[in-house]
């Protein structure tokens, strides 16, 4: 699809978002939300007693699933899903470029998740929460922090470009 | 005009529009400001009508009950509200009230020291539009002196003593203790104010017998994060 | 019309839920028509063959800023009722960093590996199991962060409010900067094409 109207669509979603509800989009935070539900699951004062979890986990009267955040992703993945299939772009395989192995590939992929979580959390979002959001809301933080997304892959494409080219 | 239009590819028509729009927007005020519009006779009304406030033992009810449909507010300062508020209470001093998100139509309890900053911040909020803003009746003085500290009769009629073992309740649910009439006559030498000096201290702040139900209003929600 | 409608008490936080739903639909609908679902063409912007990301990215939120300063200033949306993430500029300047190394060592960002996964690519499903495993991590170290984590302002800041420009004019500004790139988006693209994004 044209970029510039898949933009005006994903803008219109977003303002949606604002009307709404009055909060934008978001990504990061829903992980956040699940790990924090994952692991008080399993051990529950562990979570408990982790302050960053803890946080997600509030007063223990709501699961830290029933997040708006956590629905929205999941109508990420529906929407996703379904763009997909229509475009005939659903297929399982690997993304990658010629050079690399489908097993390094993955193991970067992973790497990358990692990187991308502390990113996410110093910064309170990622380019969906962050760049998108704060972008289109005129905040300060947002801006700096999406400059830096561009500046850091720029800064870091040229020494992972046997990953790609 | 309409053919130098029509040369224009879909991009350049979008990138067109997006400016002109930019540029209208120069404009813009899109924040709203402090600045309110009042209707002076609709809250006078409400004043008359005395449907602007709650009394104090409504409220006892509502704690005793555990009812979740309204959010009780503390509007002094931080440290008083660490020293003693009434159980369910959120801490919003008057200085932050614009700023607390609260909902507008959600049902408001409002209560200071007395009833000035709560009739301050009522109107505050309801010019801003909030529906459902009550203020407690006599503020935190009038629910010491009507929940907490409850005068009994000395020598209660039938009647009367019914009523006096509900007070003698509610007192001991939060923490208080009744005093007897003879008693403040006496040591209050007519004067209300007086009264409560000589007094037991106000209970700590623990929850009683907590609400179990619903979430305590203002209790740490949890987060959610972008 | 008093927006933000949830604000306003038009729907309750249950229902709410259901509009995240719908609204996440739209988003990963989109993210998808735009070939996000693959990781190298989001890559391609980092290498100026194709730059799509920079595109959808700013027109969003052209659009959605547009959108907001006039609803905002007929009085429709009340934007001081809208969620402004606090600032903290440290963590979020060293965030971004990571976060844009993270993007183009793995190929996606949380959002788009999500469409990814959605749409069948095992790089993205690492990419989603990366990020569950690096949360965890991070709220171990937590205390070893918490300090540089809670840094800076920690208020929410506006553009204009911060510089002492109107509103208006820093939305004129942020539209031109973004017509002006897509202008240069396009210069760039032609001379570092390769057709190696699909």
């Amino acid at each position: 699809m044209n970029p510039y109207l898949a933009g005006i669509g994903l803008g219109l979603v977003l303002l949606a978002s604002f009307v709404l509800v009055g909060r934008g989009l978001g990504a990061s935070g829903a992980f956040n939300s699940v790990i924090a539900w994952g692991v008080h699951t399993v051990a529950p004062e562990h979570a408990k007693h982790n302050e960053f979890m803890a946080g997600y986990l509030g007063d223990g009267s709501e699961s830290p699933l029933k997040s708006w955040l956590v629905f929205e992703v999941l109508g990420l993945f529906a929407g996703a899903m379904f763009s997909g299939l229509l475009a005939g772009r659903a297929k399982v395989m690997t993304e990658k470029g010629p050079r690399v192995s489908v097993r390094t590939r993955l193991a970067m992929a992973f790497a990358g998740g990692v990187l991308m979580a502390f990113g996410a959390a110093l910064a309170r979002g990622c380019t969906s929460g962050q760049a998108l959001t704060g972008g289109a809301l005129l905040n300060l933080g947002s801006w700096a922090f999406m400059m830096m997304v561009f500046a850091g892959a720029y800064a870091v494409a040229y020494f992972v470009r046997w990953e790609w080219r | 005009m309409r053919n130098w239009m029509s040369t224009l590819t879909l991009n350049q028509k979008l990138a067109l529009g997006a400016v002109v729009l930019g540029a209208i927007a120069l404009f813009a005020t899109p924040y709203p400001g402090s600045s309110v519009t009042l209707d002076a006779k609709e809250l006078a009304l409400a004043v008359a009508k005395e449907a602007d406030h709650v009394e104090a033992p409504e409220l006892a009810a509502w704690i005793i009950e555990s009812r979740a449909d309204y959010r009780l507010v503390d509007l002094r300062s931080e440290s008083e509200y660490a020293e003693y508020h009434i159980p369910g209470a959120v801490n919003v001093p008057m200085g932050s009230l614009t700023d607390a998100g609260l909902g507008r139509q959600e049902t408001l309890v409002l209560y200071s020291d007395g009833g000035i900053h709560s009739a301050q911040a009522w109107m505050l909020l309801k010019a801003q539009g909030y529906k459902g803003v009550y203020m407690l009746k006599g503020g935190l003085e009038e629910w010491k002196d009507r929940v907490v500290f409850p005068v009994l009769a000395d020598n209660p009629t039938p009647d009367q003593r019914s009523r006096d073992e509900r007070l003698r309740t509610i007192s001991t649910f939060f923490g208080g203790q009744p005093r007897s009439a003879g008693a403040v006559a006496a040591g209050g030498a007519g004067m209300p104010g007086m009264a409560m000096p000589a007094g037991p201290a106000l209970p700590k702040v623990s929850a009683p017998a907590s609400p179990a139900g619903g979430a305590r209003p203002g209790a740490a929600k949890k987060k959610e994060g972008c | 019309m008093m927006a933000p409608f949830l604000k306003y008490g038009m729907f309750g936080d249950e229902t709410s839920l259901v509009v995240a739903f719908l609204i996440g639909i739209g988003f990963g609908f989109f993210l998808e028509r735009a070939g996000f679902g693959s990781a190298r063409k989001l890559v391609s912007q980092f290498y100026l063959n194709d730059l799509a990301v920079f595109k959808v990215m700013f027109t969003a939120i052209v659009t959605a800023m547009l959108g907001v300063t006039y609803l905002g200033w007929i009085g429709w949306l009340d934007l001081s009722l809208v969620y402004l993430v606090p600032t903290y500029l440290m963590p979020q300047v060293v965030g971004g960093l990571i976060l844009g190394a993270g993007f183009v060592v793995g190929g996606y960002c949380p959002g788009t590996s999500v469409a990814a996964t959605a749409t069948g690519r095992v790089d993205g499903l690492l990419f989603v199991i990366g990020i569950f495993a690096g949360m965890f991590a991070f709220a171990e170290v937590y205390p070893l962060v918490k300090g540089f984590y809670l840094s800076g302002a920690g208020v929410a800041m506006t553009l204009p409010a911060t510089f002492g420009v109107p509103y208006g004019v820093v939305v004129f500004a942020v539209v031109l900067m973004a017509v002006g790139g897509f202008y240069g988006a396009g210069l760039l693209e032609k001379k570092f094409a390769t057709g190696a994004t699909e």
